[in-house]
């Protein structure tokens, strides 16, 4: 019993236990980690991105119920369409048509007088003045893969899309920057401590919703959005989207350069 | 869930982060040696000490913050992760091979290991996982049966019950009854 306690004692602490660590071993720890944490915090964006395109469908319906958003421009196209053909169509594709149109209809002489309106006449109406208004601004969303303007800064680092450390955004070292994945810039990412992320700059190759990019001409791009405002070389293009934010097209004239996404209530003096 | 749990605590560290990627970096250097001797006489081979300390330590450095905050010792930690990680790898090869016939690809050349010849060696091999891990947290770790208990997860009454197999199968292999 003895013998074999003091064996196995003798055993273990034998020299010829040890294993020298190969020499990347430690990176290779450190990279397996990493690439853990990654696969991890992407399934738990992945739970997000669910949980927020749910919450968008949700919101759209009850926008669309309540007519006052003005990023359905395809519904604004659909209603009319389906207006102007209504005797010739099935039942079927009218009651599609019905609570958007009605509501609708509603909606311009309530704003101009107040009145209730009966419904005979309150049907004749949007016909003329639909194709009137101007299209209402667009809603893009203020993402970038799976960084949205707006996060925390610590949920922005479990998404795996900033490269660390960062480095300060400004003079008083409160917003801080990153690179990200996409864009090399150190300040790709800027990132307030009350706001979260205010500034995420495009990769050159990515293009908008509705295709413009860097290269693309400054006539592009006022020409894909109506309320695109220039100011010397830069062109804003505000979203309607909430939190409200804008594209800042940087040129050299004729030409984007860049395009950032800035969060329109941001703090950070860089952004 | 979990991972929404603890992401609330890392959002108030922020950037602390970095600091804590270097510090497990710091971790995995001087603690290496340690762990690949450890996973030695707890695998029985150089090659699968190896896989054991990379996959647990990239288990632990992919929650490190969450380890360290638990306020154990992180090295004490990584040794009972390394045995019942062993125990269980052992125990779902096992099952792969009763299905399948997988050759054991933890098979090590001879010239390989220089333990080889050592009879005590070769019968501390044969032992199930679980009785090897009993004798190496009790010979190696030098850790009480109430400590090996709380390390892997068992019962004292399991821990004495498995040591004493342990103890009689290696005697019965030496010729030391």
């Amino acid at each position: 019993m003895g013998d074999l306690d003091d064996d196995l004692r003798r055993l273990f602490g034998d020299d010829r236990l040890d294993v020298h660590p190969a020499p990347d071993a430690t990176d290779a720890v450190l990279r397996g980690a990493h690439r853990r944490r990654r696969r991890r915090a992407a399934t738990s964006s992945a739970f997000l991105v669910v949980a927020l395109v749910g919450v968008g469908l949700g919101a759209t319906q009850l926008r669309t119920l309540s007519h006052d958003d003005p990023a359905d421009e395809l519904l604004e196209t659909a209603t009319s369409t389906s207006t102007a053909s209504t005797t010739s169509l099935p039942p079927s594709t009218s009651t599609v048509a019905a609570p958007g149109s009605s509501s609708r209809a509603a909606t311009p002489p309530a704003s101009s007088g107040g009145a209730t309106t009966p419904p005979g006449t309150g049907t004749g109406k949007p016909r003329t003045t639909t194709p009137s208004p101007p299209p209402p601004p667009p809603a893009e969303p203020g993402r970038l893969g799976a960084l949205l303007l707006g996060m925390s800064e610590a949920d922005a680092l479990a998404t795996g899309a900033l490269i660390e450390p960062s480095s300060p955004a400004d003079q008083e070292n409160r917003c801080t920057a990153y690179a990200t994945r996409s864009v090399p810039d150190s300040d790709a990412v800027v990132i307030s401590p009350a706001k979260g992320i205010v500034r995420i700059t495009r990769p050159s190759t990515a293009k908008t919703q509705r295709n413009v990019g860097v290269g693309s001409t400054v006539a592009e791009v006022k020409a894909a959005y109506g309320g695109a405002t220039q100011s010397g070389t830069t062109v804003l293009v505000p979203m309607a989207a909430s939190p409200s934010w804008s594209y800042v097209f940087t040129t050299n004239g004729t030409t984007v350069t860049m395009v950032h996404m800035r969060l329109a209530a941001h703090d950070c003096p860089t952004a | 869930m979990t991972a929404v749990l603890q992401r609330g605590p890392a959002a108030e560290r922020g950037g602390g982060r970095a600091e804590a990627v270097g510090d497990f970096a710091e971790f995995v250097r001087a603690s290496m040696p340690g762990l690949l001797r450890y996973g030695h006489a707890l695998t029985g081979n150089p090659h699968d000490s190896a896989d054991l300390v990379q996959s647990v330590l990239e288990k632990v450095g992919s929650r490190w913050a969450a380890v360290q905050r638990k306020g154990d010792d992180p090295l004490a930690y990584v040794r009972r992760a390394m045995a019942n990680t062993h125990i269980s790898v052992w125990r779902r090869r096992r099952r792969e091979n009763l299905v399948a016939e997988i050759p054991d690809s933890g098979a090590v050349a001879p010239e390989l290991s220089r333990l080889e010849n050592e009879p005590l060696w070769q019968a501390l091999r044969e032992l199930p996982p679980r009785q090897r891990a009993v004798v190496v947290l009790r010979y190696y770790e030098n850790l009480s049966e109430a400590e090996i208990a709380d390390a892997l997860g068992i019962s004292c009454g399991t821990v004495k019950s498995q040591s004493s197999k342990a103890m009689a199968s290696l005697r019965a292999r030496l010729g030391r009854d």
